[in-house]
């Protein structure tokens, strides 16, 4: 229920926001009787009447009594902080992505996910981040795909 | 006699050692990724689109349904072997597939699993053969109006049917039209909501899209599984993978059953392999001389929704080629990549690249045989990927997501956008909010915007054009159906209390 609401919220923040913008689109409307505002306008007013559907639905849920009205967010504060930690963690790795060089950046970073999420199997969690990105690396220049090189562009 | 012209100038694409090797590659490489645990179809596509950035259109799309199916069939063997459906309409499969995995018959269940594809896979694109054709033919007469009021229905299809809520599979496909709405209207050459970013003027790329959604979102909820130490219990492959003959008796009238029921469902917008399984195991269970023998392990309840399940693929390319609708989140990522390479499905990509189409048909037919023949003797290979560990493979999957964010333009910003779509489609799978009716409108909303507009257009804004033919009248009704189905059921569904 209480998902809910935050949905219900957010969703009626990001149609307003939406349509705030739509208002700043500056409208050339010769030969197109709609202009690149209208489909837009719709589309935000559409969010809106959605929202209302889910406010709707929660009501209605909460007169039934329903059991799912009463559930909490299923977000665990460690899992929060552990997801948070591989958000920064992967932000961190595309940052480096071309200063370091694509093998460079995703061994570090592989190495990095791996330590936490596979600890003490040091063997195959350095066997993997070091192997990966090389093999993958030579495999996607072979198909045309070019992977930044970074430190090791010699 | 046209039908069967096209089939034979099909087969001589499709049979090229090029393109028999792309559809080799496809099959294999989507049966890998798709065995690996809650990887499905649409995640396995995104993943290894980048693979495909430097071929010819025809191997590359060749090698897209290759990949397509194959994953399809791998998400069979985690339903069977862990209980962890690669995707929704495996779920049914996992019911009494497990079952028989934990009685001792897993290689007999992987076996029913491979057939069953096979056949249903067969008949279904022999079905595809022959309704292109003619379909092709009513899509030529849609003009603008039509092809909105279509894309509408598919909309509401896909919505009604998605998830428990309605309303947020409404906020979901709204959300995708409005991110499609990002970037340069094409017809007035406006900027909108670009916010002066200067990599959104060609708006958000639908594979960044995809792979947030889909795969790196996939990442962060299998993550979550490790951080509260949830480990799915692998049931051990032993002996070989085949069927008795009682067993293979059981089997088929229910895989020629799940065949047709999962064709026709794949054709329909919205109600996909999910809706298709489920009815042909309710199906299946109704004509039963054991009924209380499902969920405990009975043949007929993995024949039948593999069969159906594999069928619906087929069907599911009916819409998407013959119209350049696709009918769910997986034929969405399929249409995108078709875009990716500059091909527009529709009746004229089958006047204009028969060779193409016709190709891609016939290489169907050729990859379910190839799935058949490498999942029989190589699933003991296949079945091993269960067991690396989580640890190192999520981490592997971010970073293939990496190379595929990076490939399409080079551009670091890009992959940005795409740890924030993981990061939406991750709350949006905690806060029970449907991914496919937001991937399907950023897939047709530039489309759909532009048909609107046409159409207005044509009419001098006057509304009543989208009413304004059988076609379109039809259209709206299938629609307006498709908004009460929900509501429908609810109804019809006895309360708990």
């Amino acid at each position: 229920m209480l998902a809910n609401r935050v949905i219900f919220v957010c969703t009626v923040v990001v149609a307003m926001v939406y349509l705030y913008g739509t208002t700043q689109i500056p409208s050339l409307d010769i030969g197109d009787p709609l202009g690149p505002k209208a489909f837009p306008m719709l589309l935000g007013i559409g969010l809106l009447i959605a929202a209302g559907m889910l406010a709707l639905e929660m009501w209605r849920d909460k007169a039934k009594n329903s059991p799912e009205a009463d559930q909490p967010p299923a977000f665990e504060p460690r899992v929060i902080m552990v997801l948070g930690g591989v958000v920064v963690w992967t932000g961190a790795y595309y940052l480096m992505f071309i200063p370091l060089g694509y093998v460079c950046a995703t061994a570090i970073y592989l190495f990095g996910l791996m330590a936490f999420f596979h600890p003490r199997k040091w063997v195959p969690n350095v066997a993997t981040a070091v192997l990966f990105p090389l093999v993958t690396f030579f495999l996607f220049a072979k198909l045309e795909v070019s992977l930044p090189k970074g430190i090791f562009s010699f | 006699m046209e039908t069967l012209t096209h089939i034979l100038n099909g087969f001589t694409v499709a049979l090229q050692p090029i393109n028999l090797w792309y559809t080799f590659v496809g099959c294999f490489l989507g049966t890998v990724i798709g065995v690996l645990p809650g990887i499905g179809p649409s995640a396995t596509i995104a993943l290894l689109i980048p693979m495909t950035y430097g071929m010819e259109p025809t191997s590359a799309l060749i090698m897209m349904c290759g990949i397509f199916y194959g994953a399809r069939y791998g998400g069979s063997t985690t339903a069977i072997l862990i209980n962890t459906p690669g995707e929704a309409s495996s779920v049914m499969t996992s019911l009494d597939g497990y079952q028989m995995a934990k009685n001792g018959r897993a290689g007999a269940a992987l076996a029913i699993s491979a057939i069953g594809s096979f056949i249903a896979g067969t008949l279904g694109v022999i079905a595809l053969t022959l309704f292109a054709l003619p379909l092709t033919s009513l899509a030529l007469k849609f003009g603008p109006a039509e092809y909105f009021v279509l894309m509408f229905f598919a909309m509401t299809a896909v919505s009604s049917l998605a998830g428990k809520s309605p309303a947020k599979a409404m906020i979901s496909s709204l959300l995708g039209l409005m991110i499609a709405t990002i970037g340069i209207d094409m017809q007035s050459g406006q900027q909108r909501f670009t916010m002066g970013i200067m990599e959104l003027q060609d708006g958000v790329g639908f594979i960044i899209a995809v792979v947030g959604l889909f795969a790196i979102a996939e990442v962060f909820s299998a993550m979550e599984e490790m951080v509260k130490r949830i480990r799915p219990e692998i049931i051990r492959l032993k002996g070989s993978v085949w069927l008795t003959m009682d067993e293979w008796k059981l089997s088929v009238k229910p895989i020629l059953r799940g065949s047709v029921v999962g064709f026709v469902v794949g054709v329909l917008p919205g109600a996909g392999g999910t809706i298709a399984s489920i009815m042909s195991y309710v199906w299946e269970k109704r004509l039963s001389k054991h009924p209380e023998m499902f969920g405990k392990g009975a043949v007929e309840g993995v024949a039948g929704p593999e069969a159906a399940n594999n069928a619906d693929t087929a069907g599911a390319m009916v819409p998407l080629l013959t119209l350049g609708i696709p009918g769910g989140g997986s034929t969405a990522v399929m249409l995108g990549a078709f875009i990716m390479y500059g091909i527009q499905p529709g009746p004229m990509l089958f006047q204009n690249r028969p060779d193409l189409v016709w190709g891609l048909i016939d290489s169907m037919y050729i990859g379910n045989l190839m799935l058949l023949i490498l999942n029989i003797p190589l699933i003991h290979l296949f079945v091993r990927l269960l067991y690396i560990p989580g640890g190192i493979l999520m981490p592997l999957i971010m970073a293939i997501s990496a190379i595929g964010l990076f490939a399409l333009n080079g551009n670091t910003l890009e992959l940005f956008f795409g740890l924030m779509f993981g990061v939406l489609g991750y709350l949006f799978r905690k806060v029970d909010i449907p991914v496919a009716p937001l991937v399907l409108s950023l897939v047709l909303g530039g489309m759909m915007e532009q048909s609107f507009r046409q159409a207005m257009t044509i009419s001098n804004a006057n509304p009543i054009i989208f009413v304004s033919s059988p076609i379109c009248i039809a259209l709206v009704i299938m629609s307006i159906v498709s908004i009460c189905l929900p509501f429908i059921l609810a109804r019809l569904t006895p309360s708990k209390t």
